[in-house]
């Protein structure tokens, strides 16, 4: 019996006879699939549109900004711009993205698995995920909302004259989706690893997932009931939100953030995970400190379920509640911080090599380190009561959800690329969209955090004058994000057609989804894997070592 | 055709125990949940609150939860489960502790007051 | 776990095992670790409006217990038992799967659905009674009754002891007063309680500011809103769970379907258990429901 339990590069066939891109050509055998693989590639294209549309949205806010008046859009379209360029963002882009494109497709080749536990629930969630962005297109097309992606209440379910009830139906229906998958990951988690594959030998990648999934679980279903009450209250026009009658705002702000914040550990967990797959592979060593980031990222869920009232601090909930979430906030940065010392560990005296995914890794410990620690400022009570509803919160978001989050989708995209479409991506193309992305970003956003500092509020069309240079630099640092941003979508295409076949392991790593062919087969492996290495498992038993590497120009030779 | 795989592989092996209260067993739990039903349903027109205020609530919390649990031990099998199943099922209690505590820290440090 | 490492399925494969599973025990722990998961969203699902319940009580618990005494416990009460009944028979409707007896799994299945339609037929009368009498929260949703319409009718079983059903009985009847609107309205008789609890001392901050006016009267229209909050809780929750009881009996149907067919043996009765996991959990949610909604204000009137 043939066990891949030694790197052999030669000993996979390069092209078995079908994969799962060649299993099937009719379009009923993609929309009925239940490969988790072609799944992941619908989810793909998918997320790439919305994320194309809110980053529409995201173009009229900047161009608006570019002077103080508010001459390109009236305040209430602008309210109406920057409402659904937050609800296509996170709800149809950021949640979802990393666990439904990656996390589908690798997860299940990582762990040795054939498939999910639940393909077809797997399949269920895609659907659910394509009604809600349908009702929430839909409902824009109708007139859009106005309230700010957090719906706050009471102008959401008395004064708003937009389309709350719709676009609450579609953020409801995506909740499950969201839930499904959860649950798809963690049953599949526990119960479909290869033999030999222990909890302390998976990657990290899959680590992070767990973790998401956890938050996904406990938290979604709270978003879901609390659009529900808040759409019956706008339907019948009464309910518990309502303080004439006794009712309290604030408590929709409570069972709002109480999901919204552990959202926020939903997008960035996997995005850490990618990151810890990035730096160990591309500094060809093992990661160090394995057991610390594996429970960072169970800490993280949940410490992150104990901090909303960050968001709160000036809504009216009392101080004391406050301290509590203040104090709490400070104690969920440190699992983050562990797994940023844990990955520079790693790259010390590693041999590190500039590809186009390690770019987007080092990049985005930069960015989430500023964003990170800006986020301490904030839950810092003295400092938040100036701060808040300023520019500096928006930037802080932006540092961690797109110099955090969005990079690391980037680099684990290309970085798997070979491995989900058999062709390589051009090196050359990707280190530039990669440099342009980061140099746009920050160019972007850090004048945002002067910005907020000096008092320029968010979530307005129009500005004292003596804020227009900033904005300028910004609107123009988003001119470059953007062409950053579109470019993968071009040449990753370009690839997928015309590109450079890839082999299984391009870059001689030991991770068990590069022990299967570029594209895999349907059923993932020819045999089922029995693992007997560690993750991250470098060195010349297994035929990685670093020579080889070298004289296969994988890495740069030190100088 | 013998196969080793219905032979080996019995699903409802660790089931076996299950058996164990049988029909009777869910008689007795069927009772207890019936006479927790009528205790609640007359202790309620007690009034316990002279003995310390919220006393009937606490007495009908504690009956609810003793019913909550034997469904959750028996008639959900957790008893006979593995140790995975029972943390699921804490979990998800706890998690709602944590929603009903950290929203009511602000509640009831208010200035306006709640009590 | 596979102790085999041959991934072509060329052995004998068990009716109902799923092509992505290796057993029927890892098929068994993963729908088992499903469902409860699902579970757990669900409990977090009815967590938000326990949250609701639990700040708008505190807060406002002399208007909670008004509301509270328009419920009947008698319907709410014989409720729990039915549900209590229907678990019963669930949970023995597993217990005969797994033996693979099927015409005990059909009668139980049948027995289950039963009582989870009697709960709901129920359910329909008690909110036809809310409509009757002016307590479904939202204004002009209720009974329009005219001026001079006054009927008194009999109200639910009134037992020996208990010396009023409701706040608004007297002698086991109810007084239907004029709606011309088909407005939400409470009786004056539910201002007793403020009342007392102002004689007794004992209302909460919120409720020294939200039951009176301007010249520290108790203000009816000011209570009216608190006890409409108590309503919107109690439909908003008990609606949702009748809705979970309705998806219940759907789950039911179809597993009678199946029972019926032969298709659950001994080495294959997951989705009876699961679905018995769903059923017991749906039961678990009213066993809370009953006292906090239905009981939790009785004792201020007796």
């Amino acid at each position: 019996m043939q066990n891949i339990d030694a790197i052999n590069v030669s000993g996979i066939r390069a092209e078995p006879p079908v994969n799962y891109l060649t299993n099937g050509f009719t379009i009923k055998s993609w929309l009925l699939t239940k490969d988790h693989k072609r799944i992941a590639i619908m989810y793909l294209l998918s997320i790439s549109v919305f994320f194309m549309l809110g980053g529409l949205y995201a173009s009229a806010i900047r161009l608006e900004l570019l002077t103080p008046a508010s001459d390109l859009l009236q305040s209430g379209t602008y309210n109406k711009v920057f409402t659904q360029h937050g609800i296509i963002m996170i709800f149809l882009f950021l949640i979802p993205a990393i666990p439904a494109v990656l996390g589908n497709f690798l997860i299940p080749i990582m762990i040795g698995a054939k498939d999910l536990a639940f393909p077809r629930i797997n399949l269920l969630s895609l659907y659910i995920y394509w009604a809600a962005g349908a009702l929430i297109v839909f409902a824009l097309l109708q007139g859009g909302v106005d309230t700010g992606w957090t719906f706050y209440t009471p102008y959401s379910t008395t004064f708003s004259n937009s389309y709350v009830m719709l676009v609450g139906l579609g953020i409801f229906v995506n909740g499950f989706s969201s839930i499904l998958t959860g649950l798809n990951f963690i049953v599949t988690i526990h119960t479909m690893r290869a033999p030999g594959m222990t909890w302390f030998r998976m990657p990290l990648f899959v680590w992070a997932h767990y973790a998401t999934s956890l938050v996904m679980i406990l938290g979604t279903p709270v978003i879901a009931i609390t659009v529900l009450m808040l759409a019956l209250e706008r339907a019948v026009g009464i309910g518990i939100f309502d303080p004439a009658i006794g009712g309290d705002p604030i408590l929709f702000q409570h069972l709002f953030w109480f999901y919204s914040h552990p959202a926020v550990y939903i997008m960035i967990l996997p995005g850490m995970g990618i990151i810890s797959e990035l730096i160990s592979n591309f500094s060809r060593k093992k990661i160090f400190g394995y057991e610390f980031i594996a429970f960072s990222s169970i800490a993280i869920a949940v410490f992150g379920f104990l901090v909303w009232g960050h968001h709160m601090f000036v809504s009216g909930q009392s101080i004391y509640a406050g301290l509590v979430f203040s104090f709490l906030t400070m104690v969920v940065a440190v699992p983050s911080a562990i797994k940023v010392f844990n990955w520079a560990a790693t790259l010390y005296q590693g041999s590190i090599s500039y590809d186009t995914p390690m770019l987007y890794g080092l990049f985005f410990i930069g960015l989430f380190l500023i964003g990170g620690l800006t986020g301490l400022f904030l839950g810092a009570i003295g400092l938040t009561v100036h701060l808040t509803d300023t520019y500096f919160i928006v930037a802080h978001f932006h540092y961690v959800m797109v110099g955090g989050q969005v990079l690391a989708y980037l680099g684990g995209i290309h970085y798997w690329w070979s491995k989900m479409t058999g062709k390589m991506y051009p090196e050359f193309w990707g280190k530039i969209a990669a440099m342009l992305v980061f140099v746009g970003f920050n160019l972007t956003f850090f004048p945002q955090f002067i910005l907020g500092y000096m008092g320029m509020p968010r979530r307005y069309a129009s500005y004292p004058a003596e804020f227009q240079v900033l904005n300028i630099f910004s609107t123009a640092g988003a001119s470059i994000l953007g062409i950053g941003l579109m470019m993968p979508v071009f040449y990753l295409t370009y690839s997928f057609f015309f590109g450079k076949k890839a082999e299984a392991n391009p870059w001689m790593l030991p991770g068990l989804e590069w022990r299967t062919a570029s594209p895999p087969p349907t059923e993932n492996f020819e045999k089922t894997p029995i693992v007997t290495w560690e993750a991250y498992e470098f060195g010349e038993e297994n035929g990685l070592d670093l020579e080889e590497a070298k004289r296969r120009e994988l890495v740069a030779p030190v100088v | 055709m013998a196969n080793y795989l219905s032979e080996e592989h019995i699903e409802g092996h660790e089931h076996e125990d299950q058996e164990h209260i049988g029909i009777p067993g869910y008689l007795v739990v069927f009772g207890i949940l019936v006479v927790g039903t009528i205790l609640t349903y007359f202790t309620s027109f007690l009034d316990l609150d002279k003995i310390f205020a919220g006393a009937n609530t606490l007495l009908a919390l504690l009956i609810a939860f003793t019913k909550m649990t034997v469904v959750v031990l028996y008639f959900m099998h957790v008893r006979w489960s593995s140790r995975l199943v029972w943390l699921t099922a804490i979990a998800g209690f706890f998690w709602l502790a944590i929603m009903f505590a950290f929203t009511m820290q602000d509640y009831l440090t208010r200035s306006s007051g709640t009590f | 776990m596979a102790n085999h490492a041959d991934t072509h399925d060329d052995h004998y494969h068990p009716p109902g095992l799923q092509h992505q599973f290796d057993d029927m025990k890892q098929q068994m722990d993963s729908v088992t670790i499903g469902m409860w998961a699902f579970l757990v969203q669900e409990i977090m699902f009815f967590g938000g409006l326990f949250t609701v319940y639990l700040v708008f009580r505190s807060r406002y618990p002399m208007a909670f217990a008004a509301g509270s005494n328009h419920l009947d416990p008698f319907w709410g009460g014989l409720n729990t038992l039915v549900l209590i009944v229907s678990s019963l028979t669930m949970a023995l409707t597993v217990y005969y799967a797994q033996k693979g007896n099927r015409n005990m799994q059909v009668i139980l299945i049948v027995l289950t659905m039963l009582f989870g339609t009697v709960f709901l037929g129920v359910k329909a009368v008690e909110y036809n009674d809310k409509y009757n009498h002016g307590l479904i929260p939202v204004n002009g949703w209720n009974k329009k009754i005219k001026e001079g319409e006054h009927t008194t009718e009999k109200s639910s079983l009134t037992l020996p002891f208990e010396t009023k059903v409701s706040a608004a009985s007297e002698e086991g009847k109810t007084e239907v007063h004029a709606n011309p609107k088909g407005n939400f309205q409470i009786e004056d008789k539910d201002l007793e309680l403020v009342q007392n609890a102002v004689n007794g001392n004992y209302l909460t901050q919120s409720e020294k500011i939200g039951y009176f006016n301007a010249n520290n009267e108790i203000d009816k229209g000011m209570f009216t809103g608190k006890v409409q909050i108590f309503f919107w809780i109690y439909f908003v929750m008990t609606g949702l769970h009748a809705l979970h009881m309705i998806i219940g009996l759907g789950v039911m149907l179809w597993l009678l379907w199946m029972a019926w067919r032969g298709t659950f043996t001994a080495q294959y009765f997951a989705p009876v258990e699961i679905a018995g996991l769903y059923w017991h959990f749906v039961d678990i949610v009213w066993i809370f429901l009953f006292p906090l909604l239905y009981l939790l204000g009785r004792h201020f009137l007796h």
